[in-house]
Formats: C-alpha cells, sequence, structure tokens
C-alpha cells in the first residue's frame, strides 16, 4: 500500500483505538489469543514475543458508503472500506483498531464495488477531499448519519468478547474502556512527525498527528495503538491510586486495589515496542510532556513502595504485641 | 522497523504469501450435470463438438501479445461430484476424455466441485494443502458492497447464508395495526443503471456446522482457484496433482481435488478466465458475478498477479471480477 502524502498514495489517514482489559481472571495464553483473534480460517494470527507478547488478528473490512464528518458543514460522500483489526498484549490488553485511508481525489460518481475491494481499508471520496475540514469534522466528534468508525471498532470488540468458551467474564478489576479517535495528514519535508493529544475526559481522547511522507496506514495505527495502550494504562492505574487510602490506615482496603494492579498490569509497560523509528518523535515529545513514563515510574514505585510498607508494617505487629 | 545494520524478525508475525505460476488463459471446456453424463457417450461427444468453435475463438480473443511472447492457455474441465455422484471415477472419467479427444480437445486439468468446498469430514486429505476449506475461506472474505446510507454503525443489512446486489425490500410489518400504511417497497440494485435487476443469491443451507453451498458459491470459488487467488494461511490451495495413466479409482474422495492430465500443459492458474457453459447456467453465472464482485482477495495475492501480469505486457483489470469471460454458444 502506498505511503501517506505520495503521489499515488492516501491524503489524510483516520481511525480509532478502543482499549479495554480482556473480560477475563487471567491473562490469557498464546495459544487462546491466536484462537480469539482468528476472524478468518485462511488468514494467520501474526503472534510476536518480542520485546513483549502480542497478538495481531488480519484485517476485517466493513464496506461503508455516506457522507464524513466536516468542521464546515460541507458535504462529503466517501465509499470504500474500513480496515479492523484487533490486538492483544501479553494476554490481558484488548484492542481493536478501525482505521481508513482517503486519497486527495475520487472519480465523480460511485464505481463498481470491485474498484473499492482492491483498495482495502481505502475510503475513496467521491469528487475532492477537504482534508483539513475532514480531519477537523472527524475529530470533533460523531454526527447521526456521518461515518461511525467508533461503532466499527466497538463492533470487534464485542465480537471478540463474546466467545464465550474461551473468557469467563470474571476480571479481576474494574476498568474504564478507552477510545481514541486520530488523524494523520502528511508533514512537510524536514518536519518532524508532531502529535497534538487532547485528554476530553471519559475515557475520550483525539490526537492529531503529522507524521513523515510515505508512513503506511498500518504503521500510523500501530503508533495509535501504542499511545491508546499507555494512556489507558496511566489511566487506569492513576484512577486506582487516585483517594486510595495510606495502607497505614486500612491495611486489607489498600491490598486489596494494589495487588490486582501488580499481578496484572505493571508489568505491561512497554513504550514503542513494535514502532516504526521513523515515527518515534511524537512519543519522545509526550515522555518530555507531559511525561508519560515519568508519572507511570512514579505510580509503580507508589505501589511499591506501599506494598514494602505493608510488609514492614506486618513484621512490626508480632514484635509490638 | 529496525535502524540500519541491526535486523530482529519473527516470521509469525510477518508470514509470507506462496506465489504460483500463470498461464494467460484458462479455458473452462464446458460443465454438465451427473444425469447429463447418463445419457451417455452421444451426449458427451454432442457437448464437445458444441464447445470446439469457441475454443478456437477464446484462443484469438487472448489478442495481440508482445512479440515473441506465445500464449499460454490451459484447459479445464469442473465435474460435478459435491451434489449427485451417480457414477464413479472409473465409470464418468474415460468416457469423458474420449469424447473430448474425439473433439479435437484436450482436458489439461480435470478438477472435482466438491474439492472446491473442501475436504470431507473424516479421515483422507492427507497432504495439508488439501486440508484448506476454500468455500469457508471466501465467505469469510465477503465484504458486503453498501447501499448508500451504510456508515459503519447501519452495515448493510445481511441475512444469514444470502447475498444481494443491492437493498431487500424492507421487511413487512405483520401486524395489522401497524400495517395501516402497506405500501410495498421495491428492492434495489445498488449500481442499477436506471433500473434495478435486483438479485439475491443463497450461498448455504443446512445447519451451520454441515452447510451444503449453493452452484453458485461453489462456482465462484472455483473461478478464484482458477484465478490463482486463493490461500490459506499463505499457502496455495488446491494445486494440480500429475496424474498419469493411471487407472481411475472407485471412490471420488480418492482423486485429488485438481488433477493435471496433460503433462505438457501450461499452468493450471491464469491471468484471465474463460468458461464455455450451457446458457442453461446464465442465472448460476450472473450470481458467480455479485458474489465475485464482493469478495476481498488477498492483497499479497493480487500484487503477484498484477505484477507479473505486467512485467509480461499482459496487464489484467484491476477488478477481480473484470477477469472472467464466458461463451454462452447455442445449441449446448
Amino acid at each position: 500500500m502506498s505511503g501517506l502524502g505520495t503521489t499515488d498514495g492516501p491524503a489524510l489517514i483516520c481511525g480509532e483505538v478502543r482499549t479495554c482489559l480482556l473480560p477475563t481472571r487471567r491473562a490469557v495464553d498464546e495459544r487462546t489469543a491466536v484462537l480469539l483473534l482468528r476472524l478468518r480460517a485462511d488468514e494467520p494470527v501474526r503472534t510476536s514475543r518480542r520485546p513483549n507478547r502480542h497478538a495481531l488478528s488480519p484485517d476485517v473490512l466493513t464496506g461503508v458508503d455516506c457522507r464524513l464528518p466536516t468542521a464546515t458543514g460541507a458535504k462529503v460522500r466517501a465509499v470504500g472500506t474500513v480496515a479492523a483489526h484487533a490486538g492483544l498484549v501479553e494476554g490481558r490488553v484488548l484492542q481493536s483498531t478501525a482505521y481508513f485511508s482517503a486519497p486527495a481525489t475520487g472519480p465523480d460518481r460511485r464505481r463498481p464495488w470491485g474498484y473499492y475491494l482492491v483498495r482495502p481499508g481505502s475510503l475513496v471520496p467521491v469528487g475532492r477531499l477537504p482534508e483539513k475540514s475532514v480531519t477537523e469534522g472527524f475529530l470533533t466528534g460523531h454526527q447521526q448519519d456521518l461515518l461511525d468508525v467508533g461503532s466499527i471498532a466497538e463492533s470487534l470488540l464485542a465480537r471478540i468478547s463474546r466467545r464465550h468458551d474461551l473468557l469467563d467474564h470474571d476480571a479481576p478489576l474494574t476498568t474504564t474502556d478507552t477510545s481514541l479517535r486520530w488523524t494523520a495528514s502528511p508533514a512537510d519535508d524536514g518536519e518532524p512527525a508532531s502529535a497534538l493529544f487532547t485528554e476530553l475526559g471519559s475515557g475520550r481522547r483525539i490526537v492529531e498527528l503529522r507524521l513523515p511522507r510515505g508512513t503506511t496506514p498500518v504503521a500510523a495505527a500501530t503508533l495509535c495503538e501504542d499511545l491508546a495502550l499507555h494512556d489507558w494504562l496511566l489511566t487506569t492505574v492513576g484512577d486506582k491510586l487516585d483517594g486510595l487510602p495510606p495502607g497505614s490506615e486500612n491495611q486489607a482496603a489498600a491490598m486489596k486495589v494494589l495487588r490486582p494492579l501488580v499481578d496484572h498490569l505493571l508489568h505491561l509497560w512497554m513504550p514503542q515496542a513494535r514502532l516504526d523509528r521513523a515515527l518515534s518523535p511524537p512519543w519522545e515529545e509526550l515522555e518530555r510532556h507531559p511525561g508519560f513514563s515519568r508519572q507511570w515510574n512514579t505510580m509503580a514505585q507508589r505501589i511499591r513502595d506501599q506494598l514494602a510498607l505493608q510488609n514492614l508494617v506486618r513484621g512490626e505487629v508480632p514484635a509490638l504485641s | 522497523m529496525n535502524g540500519p545494520g541491526t535486523v530482529f524478525r519473527e516470521s509469525s508475525a510477518d508470514p509470507r504469501t506462496e506465489s504460483v505460476p500463470f498461464s494467460h488463459l484458462s479455458l473452462e471446456l464446458g460443465h454438465l450435470y451427473m444425469e447429463d453424463f447418463a445419457e451417455g457417450a452421444a451426449r458427451l461427444r454432442r457437448h464437445f463438438a458444441g464447445v470446439r468453435p469457441w475454443v478456437e475463438a477464446a484462443r484469438a480473443g487472448l489478442g495481440p501479445l508482445p512479440p515473441g511472447r506465445r500464449p499460454r492457455i490451459s484447459t479445464c474441465f469442473l465435474i460435478d461430484d459435491y451434489f449427485s455422484r451417480l457414477a464413479t471415477p472409473a465409470e464418468l472419467i474415460p468416457p469423458l476424455l474420449a469424447a473430448a479427444a474425439e473433439a479435437g480437445l484436450t482436458i489439461d486439468y480435470l478438477a472435482r466441485e466438491s474439492g472446491c468446498a473442501g475436504p470431507a469430514p473424516g479421515p483422507g486429505g492427507s497432504d495439508h494443502r488439501d486440508r484448506a476449506r476454500p468455500a469457508e475461506s471466501v465467505l469469510h472474505r465477503l465484504v458486503e458492497s453498501p447501499p448508500p446510507g451504510s456508515n459503519g454503525f447501519r452495515p448493510p443489512v445481511g441475512r444469514t447464508g444470502w447475498l444481494t446486489n443491492g437493498r431487500r425490500t424492507p421487511s413487512q410489518r405483520t401486524s395489522a395495526a401497524l400495517d395501516s400504511t402497506g405500501v410495498w417497497q421495491p428492492p434495489s440494485e445498488t449500481e442499477a443503471r436506471g433500473h434495478s435487476v435486483f438479485l439475491d443469491v443463497e450461498l448455504w443451507n443446512g445447519p451451520e456446522d454441515a452447510r451444503t453451498w449453493s452452484c453458485a458459491f461453489l462456482a465462484s470459488v472455483w473461478q478464484l482457484v482458477r484465478l490463482g487467488l486463493l490461500r490459506d494461511n499463505g499457502a496455495a490451495v488446491l494445486t494440480p496433482t500429475r496424474w498419469q495413466g493411471a487407472e481411475f479409482p472407485a471412490e471420488w474422495d480418492a482423486l485429488p481435488p485438481v488433477l493435471q492430465l496433460n503433462p505438457a500443459a501450461t499452468p493450471f492458474t491464469a491471468y484471465v478466465t474463460c468458461s464455455v457453459l450451457p446458457t442453461r447456467f446464465l442465472p448460476v453465472e450472473h450470481a458467480v458475478r455479485v458474489i465475485l464482485d464482493q469478495v476481498h482477495v488477498e492483497a499479497e495475492a493480487l500484487q503477484q498477479v498484477a505484477a507479473r501480469s505486467t512485467g509480461e505486457g499482459f496487464p489484467v483489470p484491476a477488478g477481480v471480477v473484470d477477469r472472467t469471460s464466458y461463451v454462452f454458444p447455442p445449441g449446448l
């Protein structure tokens, strides 16, 4: 597939990532991960073990023919397919991404469907694509009857979660799902890749990316999944620690919160695990401000300190009595 | 993904797609029901005599090739052993080959329709490649053509086991109280030119774990196999097995799904296909085109065909359905 901003490539790539805890008591092993993500019999689930365990489903396509959201309200019809895939990190965190790329111009009427099927994951505008307006409109939010990639990502999550033969739906901790909606437009020559990350609250995030010319839609999606995963980890652990009574006051209550974090989440922090090197500048920028890893390390240290303290206190109690 | 110098790859994270050889044209020398075979040798002779002139036409119709290129045309014949098995291979195949030879035609490749469905459950299919289930794979590769207004939240309304070329008539309310409007709405063909020719194709029936595939669906799989566009986890499927001289067995399942009968034949898979068929198959082939138009073929397989065909000056149409053609001769 041609890359972003190249002569025959897309002018814009957009998508949405949904991130949630896999609804099961224990993290699943690689074999189960493969069964869960096997969306098609004839295409393998891609598994990777370095630098962490990751499984990725094949892409599935959904045909759409509808208006794209625009900031100006301009009516832009697009026809084609939205690609969606699901990934499982360390058998514990499930993500699904629905994404599409769009060329700057398309034929002035809908073509036979075969034309779109040989451009998988591409939404071809009928006429010209007002890139800026669509970028803004796509990030601002959803309106009825317009393109709804969130639903496509959500239905893929639902499809996987329905595997009751593999999942016990008895999660070890309650978490909030997040959705991260993103757009990527080509950066000017010599301009480094950049990201504008906005937290909208209640689990909604938007990221406006400018990426090097030639970036593939899959590479852009991988970057956003990586951002979404780590943002979800920060959100989840941050929420659990928010208002946590000091262990010295209520040891049992503190343990109940801290233990699942240690068992299930603390080992998942692995920024840029599979990132295209050209796409690392946005990550590095987010590391400087607000400092994703800095916050994570602080929280992880706090959890370990609390547990260490409890061990000490437990050791002291018999000595005092 | 890595910087210069150091490379770390994981094969399971980066699978490969096997490539297959290609003829220019895969020419199908007709199709018959089992009942037609039962009519005897004269019926077969009449069939191939009717096909013969159109074979010449199809060869000529391949068009000029770049200088120095000889046309590579392979012929094939699909035997329907899926819906009924009135005769054994030993009884059926030799007269078929003899009738073709009498008309001056050679059947390079002989295929079994049940091969397109996949192996019968139970023992057999010792070769890993024969265990692929092409029909099921294609079913999972259907991406329905969206009628206008499909935005992802409202995907095209699928009806299990059926596929259309448009939008169905909205279902009628059955309650008399709610049915006061009662206005019938017509179905519509998405790519209609002015007026619709709406088609609703049954892909399979029966329980999900013991489906009976429809003739139209298996014929679509057959086209994709001939076009070299199907893979099973990256491996080619239904690759021909050489069959020379040996007696034909008494059981259809003892035969490989695709036999190469002519050792000198050019490859089975081809850039484009042409099928010479009796006109009674026209509705089935209309359905085949509706199905093929909605199959999402693996990108790497498409890429391989595009690169190879362009490389030898015989570019193929981008859309898969446009690579298939038909002749419906009179009197066949």
